[in-house]
């Protein structure tokens, strides 16, 4: 269990996360939603221990800035890809903190081929990073965050550079990844296919939580609306599944079968 | 390799293989010259063991080359070195160890001592160049604002630092027409001032700085990834790219003084390595150091022997050599990842 209490967060003069408080069950996945500035990414800087912070976070009561065994994976937006560097020499680089810099036992060269077998890049393992295409990098990104064998695994918009095909076959992953009681927490700013994949989603803005709870009902909440200065809506398949799109303009309550 | 398991990121075997090669440039490096000595003398001279060199060839050998390979060998891996280092930590594979105003503040330094210097000049030009240098650097890190700064604009800072103080040289320069030759000749390098003295002082520091930089050679890899990757696999970016910077400065203000600009060894050398084993880590940075050592002491073999008796500058050999070489392994290292 993560628990966030009263965290803070200045740059400045600016206070970027204000009174934030949030209790995350393990093996769950939660999405933070919000419109840009919002405070998604500092709240994962701040969870690795980038940033300094007043207030607790705390995973099965442990203080993480003091936990130094905790394995938190982080999956980067834009990651800074080194230029003639191995998928396979990349991916083992997840085993660092696990086994030591510089260290590769055995055992960690199992983990590596294993994990790229399941993130299907066995057989690219010598292809140079900077050569891959976006969703052969996204897998990459995937295959050393499961290496590290986190407890938590953050991922800052795992598929905004993403064709649809590899956005499902993304999150398919992560969600085989959280079956095996990995603690998952994502920003997306797909807020339909957030919730089609997080069982809750957080709505932040300005720096605060406005609502955290069940997906399903946070998505038809005037608090998702209002986040978005109303610029959004929300349609239902006929399954009953719900799509959130852009509007044009501010349109209140625009719900409808499409 | 073993089924269901990737092949090592890295080999020891690797490593011996650099030390090898250096070992063998030293004894080319100490053999051949104007009067070339026999190797089983020279080994037998080295060890203490009876039938060596004696009279002028056993102080040929101990008090004329051997400094001047020990020194050439320090300097070759301090540049290598701090190269592979300075790639590392900026993200980028063009940045050499001059990047953050070492060799201008050198140069500046080194420009001060010959206007200045009246004849006590060699005595005085390593403490100027290396002072040059070493407060040319602290003066990028105070211009970027704070010793944690992000790489880019410790790099923008480094290039204005740099070119501050060339400006300030080429106006001394031009003040004092008298030292335009030799501060030309100081600028294309030059290991012609090796004696003990120079080796002993040189070797301190470089040795010390190399020492950190092996030791942190491993946590490095870290750099080559964002920050947030780096705090995920529990480094601290910020402080490792301190320590980096702060030693590879120390090794390349040390190298520069004791032998003047010499150019090339900090980009080849990283990227031969890198090229030739095919991999980025910096646990390659011990073989770095010695590939380093071993080509800049076949450069001044060459530099000291293709015009004989008259001497190249030997950063003209690196280059003249080191880029075509350079270039092939380049291409190779393309058509690989095709």
């Amino acid at each position: 269990m993560i628990n966030i209490e009263n965290l803070s967060v200045r740059f400045d003069d600016a206070e970027v996360l204000q009174s934030i408080n949030l209790d995350i069950p393990e093996g769950t996945w939660s999405c933070l939603v919000g419109p840009n500035g919002a405070g998604k990414t500092t709240l994962l800087r701040t969870m690795l221990g980038m940033q300094p912070y007043s207030g607790s976070i705390k995973y099965n009561g442990r203080e993480i800035a003091k936990n130094k065994s905790l394995n938190i994976a982080f999956v980067p937006q834009r990651p800074s890809i080194p230029a003639a560097m191995s998928v396979a020499e990349y991916v083992m680089l997840g085993r660092a903190k696990l086994d030591g810099w510089g260290k590769e036992s055995a055992h960690s060269r199992n983990i590596v081929h294993e994990m790229l077998e399941a993130t299907q890049l066995l057989g690219m393992q010598g292809q140079l990073v900077n050569t891959l295409s976006g969703g052969e990098m996204q897998r990459v990104l995937i295959a050393r965050a499961l290496v590290q064998e986190p407890e938590v695994m953050l991922l800052d918009e795992p598929t905004s550079a993403l064709d649809l095909h590899h956005q499902i076959a993304v999150l398919n992953k992560v969600e085989e990844i959280k079956a095996t009681g990995v603690t998952i927490i994502s920003t997306m700013h797909d807020i339909t296919l957030g919730a089609m994949y997080a069982e809750r989603i957080i709505i932040m803005q300005s720096g605060r939580v406005l609502l955290d709870g069940e997906s399903q009902s946070v998505i038809h909440s005037p608090e998702l609306r209002s986040a978005f200065d109303d610029r959004i809506s929300v349609h239902l398949l006929e399954n009953g599944r719900p799509v959130i799109i852009a509007a044009k303009r501010a349109a209140g309550l625009e719900q409808g079968v499409i | 390799m073993k089924k269901n398991q990737i092949d090592r990121v890295w080999r020891w075997q690797i490593t011996a293989s650099a030390a090898a090669a250096l070992l063998i440039a030293c004894l080319l490096g100490v053999g051949f010259g104007p009067v070339n000595l026999n190797f089983g003398s020279i080994i037998r001279t080295l060890l203490g063991l009876p039938n060596g060199l004696e009279n002028e060839d056993r102080t040929l050998l101990l008090e004329l080359r051997l400094p001047r390979v020990v020194l050439g060998a320090l300097v070759g891996a301090a540049l290598a070195t701090s190269g592979a280092v300075y790639q590392s930590v900026f993200r980028n594979p063009l940045a050499d160890p001059y990047l953050l105003g070492a060799a201008s503040g050198a140069g500046l330094g080194a420009t001060i001592a010959i206007t200045n210097g009246g004849g006590n000049l060699h005595a005085l030009l390593p403490i100027f160049a290396f002072l040059g240098g070493v407060l040319a650097v602290a003066a990028t890190f105070l211009v970027a604002g704070r010793l944690f700064a992000d790489p880019s604009t410790l790099l923008l800072a480094g290039i204005a630092v740099g070119s501050f103080a060339t400006a300030f040289q080429t106006y001394l320069q031009q003040r004092n027409s008298a030292a335009l030759r030799p501060v030309y000749s100081w600028i294309l390098g030059e290991l012609t001032v090796a004696n003990w003295d120079v080796v002993k002082w040189a070797g301190f520091y470089i040795l010390i700085a190399l020492f950190v930089l092996i030791r942190i050679s491993k946590v490095l890899d870290a750099l080559m990834l964002s920050d947030e990757e780096a705090y995920s696999l529990g480094v601290s970016p910020q402080k490792i790219r301190f320590i980096a910077v702060a030693a590879a400065t120390l090794a390349t203000a040390t190298a520069v003084s004791a032998s003047g600009l010499i150019g090339f060894v900090g980009i080849v050398v990283p990227h031969l390595v890198r090229g030739l084993t095919k991999r980025a880590t910096n646990r390659s940075l011990l073989s770095i150091a010695f590939v380093g050592a071993a080509f800049l002491v076949i450069a001044d073999l060459g530099a000291r022997t293709l015009l004989s008796p008259a001497e190249l500058p030997i950063g003209v050999i690196t280059a003249f050599v080191g880029a075509p070489f350079f270039l092939f392994v380049l291409r190779a290292r393309n058509r690989g990842s095709q």
